[in-house]
């Protein structure tokens, strides 16, 4: 017993010894990199400019925001996705210079939240130092944070590694892994670079003032971007197809056939046509595993450094194109599934969750403005829209935003009427779901252009609705004076914006 | 006065509000005071609602005040609102410190107005009841008589009528009748009080408008009329419809073309029925109504009645359910005649206010099912509309079109849960409608208390709509928790299935 006890107790008080000595140590002194970061970190004017949703001929006015990027190449500048969403002019300055340097859109990712711009070399001078990420993520490790100020400072912050978790991007659907830095007071979550033991582990993409956090997206994502970036070609992270919801009823594990002995597993409740798993997974399938790291009944397993994470991780971690392992019970029976790795853009979703600096896709006929529903369309609606908006229409974002079929890839509506005399009768409607147009049924914007060729020898183009709505009937003849009026009258450049 | 602040909330949540009229001294001589002396009374009444998450259980008390006045047969006519879901009433005479206790005979919420009568016979000994008129002519004089904010006293304001329309009632939140707009003071009080008119009833007062001045409101005599004569049988069926929507759209020259309409032939359009309605057989979508019992319909859908203009409704609501309407319509160009029954036309979601009968209810495993209805979904507040869960919003704005089962009668929600170890893990099912128990589809409350009996195996599976993930619960443990969790939570009866008549 003696002699076990003393190796244990050696081991023990060298660990005490070494963190007392730690703590002593200026840690700050050590892994200030503000000196470093000099030339490498750039201050962003952005100025954005989006289009009307309700009149989507016609831009938004213009806003003057700001960001901050680092250099990952010597003209190259990393910043958040969201910093540069709908911009039309973005220009950087640089620590000690007092021009701009114009800057463009390399490359830039909604899911990550991630942007590549590329510095206009002549204005930039000399080559900026490029930033590696490479630092490890331990928590409770102390973090600082560095980033150009407007007024050409270098600035920094301070704050705690505190955990990491997947959760849903600002501005897009995709859940992604981040870290949470705590007691991030003065961060504004705008892309500072945040270090740990002078090594750069994220830039901040979020920042809560009230409870001083800030979400920083990760190296591990940051490199993954670059080289996916780096070669001409980006493909993206894995998106699971799927949702999932906690399997701790034990009533409900009974009823699915699963045996005693099988504590874990997460329930999949909805099955989308998009995304990972979307081929091969059934409603009421339960997870158990991907590639053999076993999901508690809330959808986590244990990760060796972010401790108990999301199973999207390990779909988001892949890249596309790469086969993954799900065990999966069904039918009272464990089964492996051969799953292949897939994300998908916001255009391919029956109701896109955003479209950045593209121009709303819209047709105006007789003054009847018709476009494809998307999220950002329900912005008009303003501040708690969710519980404004016409339910039929939410409904095709809440229950079927990620099932477009063949039958169904877009969700066309009669957004709302143009007064004129050609629409008299009609012009309180709107908010009205397409059904067909001249009989022909709507799959989609690009429908309505050729369906508005069939029927040649009717005089009226007609247009049914779902639910109890009334037919809308345009003359052809007139429609054509018509709209040359209307679009001279509403200021609306073109009537058709059709990808 | 606790009751009429109580009434001015109500107001301001739903615009429109219960009003009535003024005190009568002795300089007022209108030539009916010796009338309205002998007519008008004070209603008082205690109002008790149920709580519609937890059924069995009663809300807050409240004491309220209001008017009324005698009519012949030894009735008193009021505003339903002023007796609803009441516990105790009691009336009195201005100037007089004696109260009678009184009764309700007849209740029209639909149209609030309601008949109560005072068993002693000693009350009706030396009033006046009174008599009614017709519609008063916009302009002309009138004056409202009652009880406004209490007071010993009659009180009589007069006003000129400002205009007569359809408009919403704001007792149910959903009905709408003729209405006579006046701008005679009408305040909390003179609810249920006579407006008169060279000594007759021309309406009874009852709501105002909160967002301007001196905009009161009287329900008209073809209305009091319709009440008055649908009680005549011992019992109050309400106002009917015909059961379809339609347009006024056909202001288009196109669509009228379209639908091959002769020139210059106004109507409206129809663009749908309703399930199980009395013209569900008889319009399609498409037809073009153009007269309803030789009123002919405009392109607003107007017609031309009781020498005003008025909506094309008003022609429906001068028959009793069961009564006949005649229909001109056209089909592609086709004019045609038809009959149609005036009918109830219950729609499957009741979004009217409901009142007087305990709500329906089942306790099942602690999950406490009752029928969707716009009283359990105003428990979400004054902002239930926005603040609702979606689907139930979506069921509410939408039900008469997601409901494809003919003999769906009402949408069953998971209302409150009485936490226990049988439904540890049901809360995510909170203020969901169920769509089906073990793959049976529940059409009313009586088919999940005969699917909850017939529960085969081991478990009971209940799906709900827009979710595709089922609440499992352990039958055998839901069986043996009923007693204790009924026991726990004070529920008087595991269900109460009486229909509301």
């Amino acid at each position: 017993m003696t002699r076990k006890f003393i190796p244990w107790f050696t081991v023990f008080s060298l660990a005490v010894c070494w963190q007392a000595f730690g703590a002593d140590v200026p840690v700050d002194g050590r892994h200030d990199l503000t000196d470093k970061m000099k030339e490498s970190l750039v201050y962003l004017n952005v100025s954005s400019q989006g289009y009307s949703q309700f009149q989507p001929w016609k831009r938004t006015d213009i806003i003057d925001n700001f960001g901050f990027g680092c250099a990952v190449g010597p003209y190259e500048i990393l910043t958040t996705a969201w910093n540069v969403a709908n911009a039309v002019y973005i220009k950087a300055r640089r620590h000690g210079q007092n021009e701009f340097i114009p800057a463009t859109v390399k490359v830039i990712d909604y899911e990550t939240n991630l942007c590549l711009l590329e510095l206009d070399k002549d204005a930039a001078g000399s080559p900026l130092k490029p930033v590696k990420f490479n630092g490890k993520y331990d928590k409770g490790d102390e973090l600082k944070s560095y980033w150009l100020s407007s007024g050409g400072h270098l600035t920094t912050g301070r704050g705690y590694l505190d955990r990491a978790e997947v959760n849903k991007s600002t501005v897009s659907f995709a859940r992604v892994l981040n870290f949470v830095a705590s007691n991030s007071a003065n961060s504004v979550g705008r892309g500072e670079v945040f270090a740990v033991k002078g090594k750069p582990i994220g830039i901040s993409y979020w920042a809560d003032g009230d409870v001083q956090e800030a979400g920083l997206i990760p190296a591990e994502t940051i490199n993954r971007f670059l080289d996916d970036a780096g070669d001409g070609s980006y493909s993206g992270f894995g998106v699971a197809g799927f949702s999932a919801r906690s399997l701790i009823d034990p009533a409900m594990r009974k009823y699915l056939n699963m045996p005693t002995k099988i504590k874990h597993g997460v329930y999949v409740s909805r099955v989308f046509s998009l995304g990972t798993g979307s081929d091969v997974l059934e409603e009421a399938d339960v997870l158990l595993a991907i590639d053999g790291k076993t999901m508690n009944p809330y959808g986590r397993y244990e990760h060796r450094d972010y401790d108990r994470i999301s199973f999207r991780y390990l779909i988001n971690s892949r890249n596309v194109g790469d086969t993954i392992k799900f065990d999966v019970w069904r039918d009272g029976k464990q089964r492996s599934l051969k799953v292949k790795v897939k994300n998908f853009k916001a255009s391919e979703m029956l109701v896109p969750y955003y479209e950045f600096g593209t121009q709303p896709e819209y047709i105006v006929t007789a003054g009847f403005v018709i476009q494809k529903l998307t999220h950002s369309y329900f912005t008009i609606w303003g501040d708690g829209w969710p519980g404004k908006v016409p339910p039929h229409l939410y409904n095709y974002f809440q229950n079927t935003a990620f099932s477009p079929s063949a039958d169904r890839k877009e969700i066309v509506i009669l957004s709302h009427v143009l007064p004129a005399p050609i629409n008299l009768g009609y012009q309180g409607l709107g908010r009205m779901v397409v059904d067909t147009f001249n009989g022909m049924k709507i799959t989609c914007m690009r429908d309505i252009l050729e369906a508005k060729k069939l029927k040649p020898d009717s005089k009226f183009d007609v247009i049914e609705f779902e639910h109890d709505y009334p037919t809308v009937v345009i003359p052809r003849v007139q429609a054509s004076q018509a709209d040359a009026i209307l679009a001279r009258n509403y200021g609306i450049e073109k009537l058709v914006n059709i990808k | 006065m606790g009751n009429i602040k109580g009434v001015c909330v109500v107001l301001v949540v739903g615009l429109l509000g219960l009003c009535s009229m003024a005190p009568a001294e002795d300089y007022f001589d209108f030539g009916t005071k010796a009338t309205f002396d002998k007519s008008v009374v004070m209603i008082r009444s205690v109002h008790q609602a149920f709580d519609y998450t937890t059924p069995w259980k009663q809300g807050d008390m409240a004491q309220g005040v209001g008017s009324g006045f005698i009519i012949s047969g030894n009735r008193i006519l009021t505003n339903a609102h002023n007796i609803s879901n009441n516990k105790y009433i009691e009336v009195k005479k201005q100037n007089l410190a004696q109260r009678w206790p009184a009764t309700i005979s007849f209740v029209g919420h639909d149209c609030d107005l309601a008949i109560i009568t005072v068993a002693d016979p000693g009350f009706f000994e030396g009033t006046t009841p009174l008599s009614f008129g017709g519609i008063p002519k916009a302009n002309t004089t009138v004056q409202t008589v009652g009880f406004p904010v209490g007071g010993r006293q009659v009180s009589v304001t007069e006003g000129v009528v400002s205009r007569i329309q359809m408009d919403s009632y704001s007792h149910t939140r959903a009905d709408s009748h003729l209405v006579i707009q006046t701008d005679a003071a009408i305040n909390p009080g003179n609810s249920g009080g006579p407006v008169l008119q060279d000594g007759k009833v021309v309406g009874v007062a009852f709501q105002g408008l909160t967002s301007a001045e001196n905009i009161g409101y009287m329900i008209p005599t073809t209305v009091i009329g319709h009440f008055l004569e649908d009680i005549k049988d011992g019992r109050y069926n309400g106002f009917g419809s015909l059961g379809f929507s339609f347009y006024a759209g056909l202001h288009n020259r196109s669509y009228a073309e379209y639908l091959k309409m002769p020139a210059g032939q106004e109507g409206i359009v129809v663009t749908s029925t309703m399930m199980n309605s009395s013209v569900e057989n008889i319009f399609e979508s498409g037809d073009v109504i153009t007269g309803i019992d030789g009123y002919d319909i405009d392109n607003d859908g107007m017609i031309n009645i009781h020498g005003l203009t008025l909506h094309m409704s008003e022609a429906i609501e001068q028959k009793q359910i069961g009564e006949k309407v005649k229909i001109t319509y056209y089909r592609q160009g086709q004019e045609k005649e038809a009959v149609a029954e005036v009918a109830l036309n219950k729609p499957v979601l009741a979004y009217w206010r409901e009142f007087d009968q305990q709500p329906r209810y089942l306790v099942y495993a602690g999950l406490t099912f009752v029928p969707v209805s716009r009283n359990f979904l105003e428990t979400w507040g004054q902002s239930w509309i926005t603040d609702l869960p979606f689907y139930l919003r979506y069921l509410f704005v939408n039900s008469r079109q997601l409901n494809e089962n003919r003999k769906r009668t009402e949408y069953v929600v998971l209302g409150e849960i009485l936490p226990d170890k049988v439904n540890s893990y049901a809360s995510s099912a909170e203020n969901k409608i169920v769509k089906s128990v073990n793959g049976v589809e529940i059409l009313c409350l009586e088919d999940l208390t005969e699917a909850f009996s017939n529960c085969p195996g081991d478990f009971c599976t209940i799906n709900f709509m827009g979710t595709p993930t089922p609440l499992i619960i352990d039958n055998s443990m839901a069986v043996q928790r009923h007693t204790a969790i009924l026991k726990q939570y004070e529920v008087p009866a595991e269900a109460n299935l009486e229909t509301q008549l």
